[in-house]
Order: C-alpha cells, then structure tokens, then sequence
C-alpha cells in the first residue's frame, strides 16, 4: 500500500518536474506564467547556502524549511517520493537490479561520505563560496536535462521527422507531419538547442545513472548533499519504522531495501538512511513492519556515526579550497568573455548566489546564455555567459532573470533591461566589410535594436582598385548607447569571426571594467 | 533582341497568372502548350491592366485600416479578382521584429486581417501569413499583434521551418540560386504585404525589400549587391497584389525604430498588382507626405533597377492611379 502511494507519488512529482521544464521557455509571453523553479525552491540546501554565502535569502527559498519540516515529520520522504533525480535513480536501480547482480552489500562507510559532502558545502558557502549546486540533486538535474539531454532529445525527434519528410512519401507525412506539429507545440525546443559543456555535464550525469549498477540509489545514499542534510534532519524525525514481535529476521525485506543487505536488517534500521520507500512494509510475510508517527525520536535507529575527524578535514579542505579557487591570475583583470546575462549581480556577488542550475540558458530565447568551464575560474564553473556568436540578448526579453532561483539575476522590469550594458561592442576594422573593400554593409546598424541606434554611419569615400571612387558608409559604435546584447556580433555577415563583436567592457554590474569616466 | 523577349514573357507571366483561376503551375503548362513564339509578342502587363480597365495603383486614405483595405481590393476589381476558390493563399506581411504595431516596424496587424478575411470571402481555402524574422520569431509574430489577429479570423500563421526551405533557381543577374520557402513557392496565390519604413542602405523598404523575408540562408549577404538582388527577387516571386501599408510609416532609425517620435500616421494603403509601381509610389508618398525626400531617392535606385529589367513601371505620371478618401 504504502509503496503503491509511493510509486504515484514519484510518478506525479517526476512527471511535474518535466512538464515545468518544458515550461521554462517563452511561451507568448513576456512573462513566464508557471512556477517554474518551484523545485528549486523547495529546496533546502539551496536556501541554506545561497543565505551562508551570500547572507542573504531570496523570499521564495525559504520554502526549503517546509521541506525540512516534511522530513523532520517524516523522515526521508522527500528522498522517497517526491526527488525527481532520486525517482530517475529509483527507475534506473530497478531495471539494474532485474538484469544483473548489483552490489549487494554497501558499507556503513559509504553511508558517511554524503554528510562529509555536505559538510563541505556548508563551509565553503560560511566562507562565501557558493558551489552547492555542482552537486545539489535538483540544480545538477536541470543542468544535466538542459545542456545535454534536451538537445540530444530534440537532435532524435527533430531528425526521425525531417527523415520521415524528405521521403515524400504522402502516405508517412500525412500523419508525421501533424504529429510533428504537435509536439513542437508542446515537448519540442522551438530550434535545435546546441551547448557548449554538454558533453562534459553529460557525461557526469551518465555517471551518476550508472552508479545504480554499482548499487542501487547509489547516487541518494552516498553521494547526494541534499541527502545528507534530509539525513541529519531525518535522524530526529518522528517518524518510526516499528516491528512487532511477529518478526523472525527472515530477511524478506532485505533484498528491496536501499540500505542494503546488512544495514537493513530489521534491527539495523538507520532512520537517516531511509526513503520511506514502504518496501520492506510491502514484502513482510508477517506484517510485522510499519511506519508510524510518534511523539519523540528514539535514538536508538539514528544514522551512521560520523567520525569527528573526517567532519573536521572536510570542513578543513572546504577552508583551503575557496582560496584554491579563487587566487588564480585570471582573477586580476575583468575577462573580456564573461558577458553575464542582463541583471546579473556584480561579479563576486553573482558567484556568491548562482547556483549553475542552468535554468537562465533554459529559458534563453536564443540558446546565447551558455555555461561557463573556466572563463569565470572553477569556482564559477557551469554559470551564464552571454556567446554573442551562438545567439543574442533580445532587446524586450527578461526571461533569464525571472527564472534565475537565488537572485544571482535579478528580475529586470522592462524599462531597466533597456539601460543594462551588459558589454560593449567594437569594430574589427580589419575584418569589416566597408573599410576593408568598400562593400556596402549596413547590418550590424540595421539590428541595432536601441531606438537611436548605438551603430552610426561615417560617409566615406574610398577609391577602388580601378580608381573608381566611392562614397561608402563606415559602421562606428556609439560607447553611451551601446548596451552590449550582441545581436550586432550574431548577425554579421563576416560568419566565421565577425567584424564586429562585444566584451565585457562597460558593463553596468561593474565598476571597474569601465571604458570611460 | 534576348532582353524584351524575356521582359514580355515575365510580364505575361506575372499578369497571367494574375487572372482568375489560372495559377501559376496552370500557366507554365498552357504556355508551354501553345508554344512560347506565339503570345510573347502579345501584350505587356500594363495593357492587360488597361484592357480590364483596372486602375494601376489604387490610394486609399481613411482612419480605419480595414475599411481603407477592403476599399482599396474593392476599386482594383475585388479580391475574386485575385484569388479563387479552392486557393491556398500565402501573404506576406512584415512581421520581422520583436515589436509593437504602434512602433511601426512590422506591418500593422489590421491591414493584414482583413487581408485574411477578403481571401477567406473569396472562398479560399487556406490562408497562411509567414515571414522569416530578423528576431526570435516566436517575440516578433506576438508582438507584431500579426499572428493572433490573422488566427482569429482562420488563417495559419506557422513559423518557417528550416526543412522547407529549398535551393531554388531565382536565375536572376546576380542571385542563381537561393533557399526559397516551400509554402511560398506552392501557393496558389501569393499577395506581398509590406510596410513602408526607413533603412539605412535602401532608403526605404517597400514591397521588394519585404521578399528578402520569404528566403532564408545568409541574407544579409543581399546588401553587398542590394538594386540587383532585389529586382532578381521581385522578379523570381511575382504577387498576385502588393498591399503597401503606409498607415504608419517610421521615418527614422529603420527598419526596427522603437520609439514613437520616429512614427508617422498616413492612413494609407497602395494597392497593385504592378510592385514596382507600388514601391514606386511609396517612395514618392515617402518624400511628399513624410518628409524624407533623400531616403525616397535612395529607394528609386533599386525601384529603377527593377523597371530597367521590365518587372514593373515607375513612371507614376503615366499610370492611371485612382485616390479616395475615406474621411
């Protein structure tokens, strides 16, 4: 029964987390109208290091604590029933375990290693280094959804149907192409998104899900930093695992169960490792099992000792890691690339709140925002930047600040977005088509979308290699209106490196990287 | 000897396929039936206008869009004129950026439905409104207030799908081949809706200029050889009716303006089948009732280029123009 309820629930919650990814896109409207980032929100960790680092707390995440008084309630549940990376591991574990042997014994040490992760979190972000989300189940899902599985999903479907149209074939297309129609109104990307990192953040999520053939669940019971804070909270839930005296240790609620073999045996019960999966309830022969709230916790059934010297030396290397991140040369001069997204918080704030979710790239109209590997040092890995040639910021668009979970990008009102400079562009004179050949070419000014335009004309004349005269219009960027959205760089017709382009200089969030006074 | 040869057959072409219930697949099979040699000396374009004792270009000025449209099909034979039951009709409009119709960038939405709704009257069985925008296309079909306005009265409005572009022979002076929207070449009936606004290099974009949203590739390579790629265009897609929204026109900081100074309201609607005498006369309206003379003479080049190649006329002085006012 209980695992009956269970397997809804992490069907419904699953199924909820795709459809609002989906939903992360512009819709027609210019505001997104769905509670989008909902799972981040719920969240605890999230809200817990955002506010260590970066002292303070965006409103909405304080919906973490009802999900930390969800498990002090109940225990692990939202491990158990609601996760959607723990439903996909649920999944995936399952299939593992019906094909071939797993694991089948995962020591208490293993248990440990969760809460050493999360105790380096936690440090790093008291010493202002926000790097949760690499790991947070929810930010490490969307990302991984995003930048890899989203684009190989779309790359599928999108060539299955081109294939099914080029064949010509009346009797295919009549029912493909309707077909196709629907689900680009729904599931599909509106275009092919391509990423840079998608290989890399891929390839790691392809590890996680593989984990499960070591062990089922691998990922929520060793490694999950979530986990391990639902785990500490969990252990003084009130929330009981009792068995009665019907119990003979057969062991029949062994094999379904998380823990593992030795860990679950009935008297071995930890509660902070438990998913409230309702397995073993289901399975026992002499219903000797249930869950049951109870007045107080007995300490009894805990979690595994955590030994104080391991806690010590990760607290320790979270210490020595945030000046190993940060003490890099790059850190001396403003990177021309790192072009944030519109809103975004000056530098060392920014860092301090994005949690590399993903969500702002999402919802990105032009697949522009794209994440990082190193422009930002590693402590600024997987965060937004603004690739001009992949795909501009449009100019009335605010999408990325309205879904970013932590405040990293504040939400612009329209008039705001107008005035942020998010960079600024220059003139490759050697590549421009108007001073190097006397070509016509007005295109950068003809997207400029500022309405005085940030792109004016010189009139020059320019004599051709016949001596032929011509009077030509040479493109000069105007600094002051300038606002950097890179729509200029995109469209240049010089494709390959355009004879225009924008960096990070004159960008509003700083106040060093600045041309003039 | 070569060049009238082909001017008249495009011509013929372009007015044949102008005719009531003759498209333009219809038209390649029957001429290439009688035999070329024997109707090419037969007529040009604006005889057949004459002959039908249809006005060249008609001018409508009034407060209200769709009434000035519908007046305007109306005195140019009616839309059964142009389009027949059955008919899949493609229009269009400009809908290629990611603003608002009082910004006047794109083609205002009201000329456009009631476009939509002269077709469906004239019993055509699908009407589509495409455009290749310069921005998402998702912002600028919403923002155009285009798509939903032709949606509420029936027709589709889809955006360009990059299957469906296809390499297609435009052999015109300059462009040999480009990709070319599939859904455009196989209408039935194509009718161009272009606004009047300004822009740097072709002074003012008129109903030419609004092809360069019905192909894809690397477009703005187009620039570099602007007059002879548009009169190449203009020739290869041949309107049944060009619909010049002029209702309001931007002056200024074309084609994509964005603030409202740079707006001015004409209320008017040129309508032909002749483009080049509509782009022709949108200039002139452009140098008269809005100002800017020198963006009007920039735009003559490539309107001259096109009447040097006999896709259309632009001596305005010798056309029969019919002007209403509906005030």
């Amino acid at each position: 029964m209980l695992r009956k309820l269970r397997l809804i629930s992490q069907v419904l919650f699953f199924f909820l987390f795709l459809v609002l990814l989906v939903l992360t896109s512009y819709r027609g409207s210019d505001e997104i109208r769905y509670p989008v980032r909902i799972f981040l929100e719920f969240d605890p960790l999230i809200g817990l290091t955002t506010f260590l680092a970066s002292h303070q707390i965006p409103l909405l995440l304080l919906l973490g604590i009802l999900t930390l008084v969800l498990t002090f309630l109940f225990g692990r549940v939202f491990c158990g029933w609601i996760c959607p990376l723990g439903t996909l591991n649920h999944a995936i574990g399952w299939l593992a375990s019906h094909s071939r042997g797993q694991h089948p014994n995962l020591r208490l040490l293993s248990f440990r290693l969760k809460y050493y992760v999360l105790v380096f979190f936690l440090v790093a972000s008291v010493f202002s280094l926000q790097w949760v989300g690499i790991l947070d189940p929810i930010s490490l899902l969307i990302r991984s959804m995003t930048l890899a599985v989203e684009p190989i999903f779309n790359w599928l479907v999108h060539g299955l149907f081109a294939l099914l149209y080029f064949s010509n074939i009346d009797l295919i297309t009549l029912w493909s192409e309707p077909l196709y129609d629907v689900l680009k109104g729904s599931i599909l990307s509106f275009r092919q998104p391509h990423f840079h990192q998608g290989l890399l953040v891929g390839l790691l999520f392809a590890l996680v899900l593989l984990l499960n053939l070591v062990h089922k669940r691998f990922w929520c019971m060793v490694l999950c930093p979530l986990g391990g804070l639902l785990g500490v909270i969990a252990r003084f839930s009130r929330f009981e695992r009792l068995i009665d005296d019907s119990c003979n240790e057969c062991g029949a609620c062994i094999p379904d169960c998380f823990q593992g073999q030795k860990e679950s045996l009935p008297r071995g019960w930890l509660k902070s490792e438990c998913l409230v999966c309702g397995n073993c309830q289901d399975v026992c022969p002499h219903t000797a099992l249930r869950f049951k709230a109870v007045g107080r916790s007995s300490a009894s059934s805990g979690g595994p000792n955590l030994a104080r010297r391991n806690l010590i030396l990760s607290g320790l290397s979270a210490v020595v890691a945030v000046p190993l991140m940060r003490v890099r040369a790059g850190e001396l001069r403003p990177n021309p690339k790192l072009i944030r997204p519109p809103g975004a918080l000056s530098e060392s704030e920014f860092l301090k709140r994005c949690i590399k979710c993903g969500e702002c790239m999402k919802v990105c109209l032009t697949n522009g925002l794209q994440p990082t590997l190193f422009e930002a040092g590693i402590e600024g890995i997987w965060s937004p930047i603004l690739v001009s040639r992949i795909g501009y910021c449009q100019y009335y668009c605010t999408l990325c600040g309205q879904v970013c979970p932590s405040g990293a990008i504040r939400t612009l009102s329209q008039a705001e977005k107008e005035k942020v400079k998010i960079g600024l562009a220059f003139i490759d004179k050697s590549r421009c088509l108007p001073y190097t050949q006397g070509i016509p070419c007005i295109v950068c000014e003809e997207h400029c979308p500022t309405p005085k335009k940030a792109i004016w004309f010189e009139e020059a004349v320019v004599i051709g290699r016949d001596g032929e005269k011509r009077r030509i219009k040479q493109p000069i960027v105007d600094i002051d209106l300038c606002i950097g959205c890179g729509i200029c760089e995109y469209k240049c017709p010089v494709v390959d490196q355009p004879a225009i382009y924008v960096t990070s200089i004159g960008e509003s969030r700083s106040e060093q990287n600045r041309l003039t006074l | 000897m070569g060049l009238p040869f082909i001017v008249c057959l495009k011509a013929l072409w372009q007015s044949r396929s102008n005719q009531v219930g003759l498209n333009r697949r219809d038209f390649l099979k029957k001429s290439a039936i009688m035999g070329i040699g024997g109707i090419v000396g037969a007529s040009s374009l604006n005889d057949l206008i004459r002959a039908e004792n249809l006005p060249d270009l008609t001018v409508v000025q009034g407060p209200d869009p769709s009434k000035t449209v519908a007046k305007a099909i109306e005195t140019m034979g009616g839309i059964g004129r142009y389009v027949s039951k059955g008919d899949t009709v493609v229009l269009k409009p400009n809908m290629a950026w990611d603003r608002t119709p009082e910004q006047a960038a794109n083609t205002n939405p009201q000329v456009v439905a009631s476009v939509v709704k002269l077709c469906f009257e004239a019993g055509a069985s699908t009407v589509k409104v495409l455009d290749n925008p310069c921005d998402d296309a998702r912002r600028s079909y919403v923002q155009s207030g285009i798509a939903e306005a032709a949606r509420e009265l029936g027709a589709k409005t889809p955006y360009m799908d990059s299957r469906k572009f296809k390499k297609t022979g435009i052999n015109g002076e300059v462009l040999k081949t480009w990709e070319v929207y599939r859904d455009i070449i196989e209408a039935d009936k194509l009718i161009n809706i272009p606004v009047a606004k300004h822009h740097s290099l072709a002074g003012v974009t008129l109903g030419l200029k609004n092809w360069m949203g019905a192909i894809g590739g690397w477009r703005s390579r187009l620039h570099w050889k602007l007059d002879k790629s548009l009169a190449d265009l203009a020739a290869f897609f041949k309107p049944s009716l060009t619909i010049l929204d002029c209702v309001n026109v931007l002056t200024a900081n074309g084609p994509q303006g964005g603030s409202l100074s740079y707006v001015k309201r004409l209320n008017t609607v040129v309508v032909g089948i002749d483009q080049v005498a509509v782009d022709a006369f949108g200039a002139k309206l452009f140098e008269t009732a809005a100002g800017r003379p020198e963006t009007a003479n920039r735009a003559r080049r490539y309107i001259e280029t096109a009447a040097m190649r006999g896709i259309g006329r632009m001596d305005l002085e010798n056309l029969r123009i019919v002007t209403l006012n509906l005030s």
